[in-house]
């Protein structure tokens, strides 16, 4: 088993170098490129207009120098074909420097991490609110199949399932974001503007307040998924065998669900848990949008629309490791609760 | 628990499990519902200018019969004194006050999808829902009820082929990597592994923002990611099947492998995928309207749900702009999900008892 994982630990270096691979060559092709953007800067602004620059840029850059052109070539590194800037970038990652933002000016590291904090704040609330709420949920409509909770609690989650989060989170903020409606939670952001100034208290009462929403958007998708898969689970294990022996011997219901059932019942929702590393990049583009939070999701969209390239291929880089990493963690986490599985 | 159903014999075997799920299915009724509503209305929203449309569907000029939904007729040949196309509703209140006898039938809701209504009404738009507009206006002064109706039928038939192809590719692949095997395998799997860690909305982003996407282009995108999850599952459905006696039993007989994979292997490894096909589409009506949302979808002025929404939270004072493309997203992704749901428990061959 220990050669499998060493196996699958050293499987992730070329699929890395695929994703990399492939995704570094997708950016070059995009027209408008960081180049292409500073060109136009300059030329629009010696002509005085700093109007929104356009997707297309085309046309003829005469009155920049080529002298001009060929040192923003060479900052930006297109002065080399390709490959060359593929090794150069590949180089400097196994040296842990992920580059500079053109946007931001500092290393894509900080960058991205300056993120962390919300994206964990979120995605930790929403993980632990989901296990929290739906493995017991799921347990009792299991217990209780068939009955008008399981069938009110089946019809709600679904209900939630159908709803986009983004787009929940859109319909809240029309009702309680002080549009038509109510005044009652914010519009947006992940604290107030003056946070820093509040008491300790009236810290944690906006935090909170701030909260809310954007979590119960991330949430409302989740349930039907892990609550389903919780019952199908405890369903399946209470019509085993081993139940009815431990029937049989006189135990008790409480006994039999919990101190057997439940047991086996876990395993394969336990292997969910690997993915758990992701949480640091955890962040939905669009209920980050719709709630105007700076996290994740939208740094990696802005690093595209602005053509940042060295924070698009870090968030990449970041996000594809943990991934391949998650998957790997929940495969030993599967093989650790049920000894009965063997990787081969 | 079940009828006695297995009691019936039948020459044809793969009809009679058909049969069976369909008739399990029946009994399900917010499966069986939801499937006819969803049908129903498919399958009405195809002949959608016969309901909501901006054209006349008849028009009596003169004593001689037009049918404008299927012709151009511009405004002179009716006599209107207008530029362009002839706008039949105020036609028809025209020819109301002529009192001539010439009549025009309208559909029972008559507004365009992408037909500006700023000159017929007063105000600024977005204009709340009304008697006469169900749902409002858009921000450009379009009727948003029309333009939910023909939402729905771009947003279904758009989910359901990229569904379609996203089977065909994921079954082929999976089917190639689990009956071969061996080293075939091994580098699928790299290559499935390389693809599926790509971020699809990025991707979508990048391309987009290289040409402009229309409908084909969207559907090949989507179809080219959606496909990964089923080819691991048929990959393993392979695996196991390959395993069992009757594989062998058809090699053993000299079988070819096109044989073994078409006839044997393949229709007993696809019904698992196929009771899973609801959820698809509706994850694929999903990823339409967020792109839609993010403004990478559908060209405009199709008419998306996702568009409204964006709209909607760029004027949240104007509820009905979130409000109702979010009521047709969720009745119809309701539907989906329980057509889906009743589907998975009419192809679930294990019924559980339980001892107590």
């Amino acid at each position: 088993m220990t050669t499998y994982f060493l196996r699958r630990f050293l499987l992730i270096i070329p699929t890395f170098f695929g994703i990399t691979l492939i995704t570094f060559m997708i950016l070059q092709f995009v027209p408008g490129g960081p180049l292409e953007m500073e060109i136009m800067k300059i030329r629009m602004g010696g002509r005085g207009n700093t109007g929104e620059s356009g997707s297309t840029t085309g046309g003829t850059t005469q009155n920049i120098p080529q002298t001009a052109i060929d040192e923003l070539k060479k900052f930006y590194g297109f002065d080399k074909p390709i490959h060359e800037r593929y090794m150069i970038w590949i180089t400097n990652l196994l040296k842990f420097d992920l580059g500079r933002s053109y946007v931001y000016g500092e290393p894509v590291w900080d960058v991205i991490k300056s993120r962390f904090p919300v994206s964990i704040y979120f995605g930790l609330i929403g993980f632990l609110l989901t296990y929290l709420i739906c493995v017991p949920l799921g347990v009792y409509k299991a217990v209780k199949n068939g009955s008008l909770f399981d069938f009110i609690s089946s019809a709600l989650v679904f209900i939630g399932y159908s709803i986009p989060g983004f787009a929940f989170g859109a319909l809240m903020l029309v009702l309680f974001g002080g549009g038509s409606f109510w005044d009652v939670f914010p519009l947006g952001g992940f604290r107030s503007e003056d946070w820093e100034s509040m008491s300790f208290f009236g810290k944690i009462t906006d935090q909170v307040h701030h909260t809310i929403l954007p979590v119960a958007s991330y949430l409302i998708g989740s349930f039907a998924t892990l609550t389903i898969l919780t019952k199908n689970s405890v369903i399946e294990n209470l019509s085993q065998d081993y139940i009815r022996t431990a029937y049989s011997k006189g135990l008790s219901e409480k006994r039999v669900i919990f101190g057997h059932a439940l047991r086996n019942s876990l395993i394969p929702i336990a292997t969910g848990l690997g993915h758990a590393v992701s949480l640091v990049l955890a962040g939905s583009l669009l209920i980050e949008r719709v709630f105007n939070i700076n996290g994740i999701g939208l740094l990696g969209y802005e690093s595209i629309v602005q053509r940042d390239y060295p924070v698009t291929m870090g968030i990449l880089v970041i996000s594809s490791l943990l991934l391949l990493l998650g998957n790997i963690i929940s495969d030993m986490i599967y093989a650790f609760v049920d000894p009965r599985i063997r990787f081969k | 628990m079940s009828e006695k159903t297995d009691n019936e014999k039948s020459t044809k075997v793969s009809a009679s499990i058909f049969k069976k799920r369909w008739r399990k299915f029946k009994t399900l009724k917010r499966g069986y519902y939801s499937f006819i509503a969803i049908v129903v209305l498919f399958t009405l929203s195809f002949i959608l200018p016969l309901f909501i449309g901006r054209d006349a569907l008849i028009v009596n000029y003169n004593g001689n019969y037009h049918f404008p939904i299927f012709k151009y007729y511009s405004a002179e040949s009716f006599g209107q004194n207008l530029q362009g196309e002839a706008n039949y509703r105020m036609l028809k209140q025209q020819f109301k006050e002529e009192e001539k006898g010439n009549w025009v039938l309208m559909p029972v809701y008559p507004f365009g999808p992408n037909e500006n209504l700023l000159s017929e009404m007063d105000g600024n738009p977005p204009h709340p829902p009304s008697a006469q507009h169900w749902a409002g206006t858009d921000d450009r002064g379009r009727d948003v009820f029309a333009r939910l109706a023909y939402g729905f039928n771009i947003g279904l038939s758009f989910s359901i082929i990229v569904t379609f192809f996203a089977y065909f590719i994921g079954v082929s692949i999976g089917a190639t990597l689990g009956f071969f095997g061996g080293r075939v395998d091994f580098f699928g799997l790299r290559l499935i592994e390389v693809w599926s860690t790509l971020p699809f909305l990025y991707v979508i982003i990048i391309i987009s923002s290289i040409i402009q996407p229309n409908f084909i282009l969207l559907v090949f995108i989507l179809m080219m990611f959606g496909w990964i999850g089923i080819s691991y599952y048929i990959r393993g459905e392979f695996y196991r099947e390959k395993a069992r006696d009757y594989v062998s039993a058809a090699v053993s007989m000299g079988a070819k492998n096109k044989t073994i994979i078409f006839k044997h292997v393949l229709p007993n490894s696809l019904t698992p995928v196929i009771s899973y096909a609801p959820f698809a589409i509706v994850a694929n009506i999903f990823s339409l309207v967020s792109l839609d949302f993010l403004g990478f979808g559908l060209p405009p002025p199709t008419p998306s749900w996702g568009q409204l929404m964006q709209q909607g939270l760029s004027n949240i004072e104007n509820w009905w702009l979130i409000a109702t493309p979010l009521m047709a997203l969720f009745l119809t992704l309701l539907s989906i999900t329980f057509i889906g749901e009743a589907i998975r428990e009419a192809f679930d061959p294990k019924v559980y008892s339980r001892l107590r």
